[in-house]
């Protein structure tokens, strides 16, 4: 029984000594495991840091290249108008070479700006908010619209003027060319001259051709749209355009808008039938006898009876 | 040497752009396309009568045209009051 019990005591010993053995590498194993899985992390930290940070940079690229446009010219922007509109719609050569290095949603703005003040026989107009449209950039967003307009003014070939708080305007690199064109700023202060010059003869003139030209104000009077000769810088004449529009707005609020589109469908025919399709498809003397239609549609006073009221 | 056939073709396509038309601006297009094919057919017929289906074809395009420019959304005038 003691020689049973020394071997099982033995084994006991040494099994107590192999297991104590299996739990240190066990435990070693796993301390090495946890090294490695640490060492792995470490690893995958800095690669993930290095695609973030060149992300970054990328992205940091890509911004500096919309900032940093340079301008293809440096351009004197002349707002001019020509002299005789010229017969088709052409791109001079120096122009030409500029613009086919802008990028293609650039170009194509700037083409159209191009052709739509060239209709205007000009290289400026108003940047409101109907351009768009009015040039045919409708599938572009107001935002894409206004960054495009943006990087034209950054490109050199296009630019922005504040004219007043809501009023902006744009004018167009064209180069000027003294033959066909004539600078607009020029023209402004000849304006009141033009004025005083016209008056002058009527005076000597005998009564019937007094009467003819009073007659021909007075119609003159009659179209508000119309640019009144000499009037444009009259703040009387501005302000009645002023109150012309707002009576519009609020006839437009009163009837409705189906009633007003009915209003309008009349206008146009009634346009087409007096004044010809001419007028109909010009569209600044369209705004001018539509400006007339409402007026009498909706019983607005003519400039004459506005002004008695005011003086 | 323009035949006849194209430009009252070209007056048929064109009856069809303007049914099609959806803005003011594609409008503009149009009435100048008119105005082009209808001096187009002036000219090719200047020393004899304009023919009637050439008439009736030229009469219902500007018809259509008109009654297109009142359908579409009214003119805005803002922009002509500044």
């Amino acid at each position: 029984m003691g020689l049973i019990k020394g071997i099982a005591e033995a084994v006991m010993e040494k099994a107590k000594h192999e297991v104590k053995d299996y739990l240190i590498k066990f435990m070693e194993e796993e301390k090495e495991k946890e090294k490695k899985t640490e060492e792995i992390k470490k690893e995958e930290i800095p690669a993930a840091v290095l695609k973030e940070s060149v992300k970054a940079e990328e992205l940091k690229e890509e911004d500096d290249e919309d900032e940093e446009i340079l301008p293809l010219i440096e351009s004197e922007f002349t707002k001019f108008t020509y002299k005789v509109k010229p017969k088709d719609f052409t791109i001079p050569g120096e122009l030409a070479d500029i613009i086919k290095m802008l990028p293609v949603e650039e170009f194509a703005c700037f083409i159209k700006l191009m052709m739509f003040v060239f209709e205007q026989k000009k290289n400026f107009g108003y940047l409101g908010n109907t351009l768009r449209r009015k040039i045919g950039l409708e599938s572009f967003e107001n935002e894409k619209f206004d960054k495009t307009v943006e990087n034209l003014e950054k490109y050199g070939v296009l630019k922005v003027e504040q004219v007043s708080d809501n009023q902006k305007t744009f004018i167009l690199y064209v180069p000027f060319d003294e033959e066909t064109m004539v600078k607009a700023e020029y023209q402004k202060p000849e304006k009141p001259q033009q004025k005083k010059v016209e008056k002058k003869p009527v005076k000597k003139v005998d009564e019937e051709e007094k009467k003819s030209v009073e007659k021909e104000n007075d119609q003159q009077d009659d179209i508000p749209g119309k640019a009144v000769f000499g009037m444009e810088n009259d703040d009387l004449y501005k302000s009645y355009r002023t109150f012309v529009s707002l009576e519009i707005d609020k006839a437009k609020m009163r009837v409705g808008r189906s009633n007003f589109d009915k209003i309008y469908m009349e206008a146009v025919k009634y346009i087409d039938k007096k004044y010809g399709f001419k007028v109909l498809s010009d569209s600044e003397k369209f705004k001018e006898y539509l400006t007339n239609y409402y007026i009498s549609a909706f019983d607005i006073p003519t400039f004459e009876a506005w002004k008695k009221t005011k003086v | 040497m323009l035949d006849s056939r194209i430009l009252l073709k070209s007056l048929n396509d064109l009856e069809v752009r303007i049914m099609l038309c959806k803005s003011a601006f594609e409008w503009e297009l149009l009435a100048k396309k008119y105005v082009d094919v209808e001096s187009n057919i002036k000219n090719f017929f200047k020393k004899k009568k304009i023919p009637e289906n050439f008439a009736i074809a030229l009469d219902r395009l500007r018809a259509s045209l008109v009654q297109k420019k009142g359908e579409l959304p009214p003119v805005d005038l803002s922009d002509f009051f500044k």
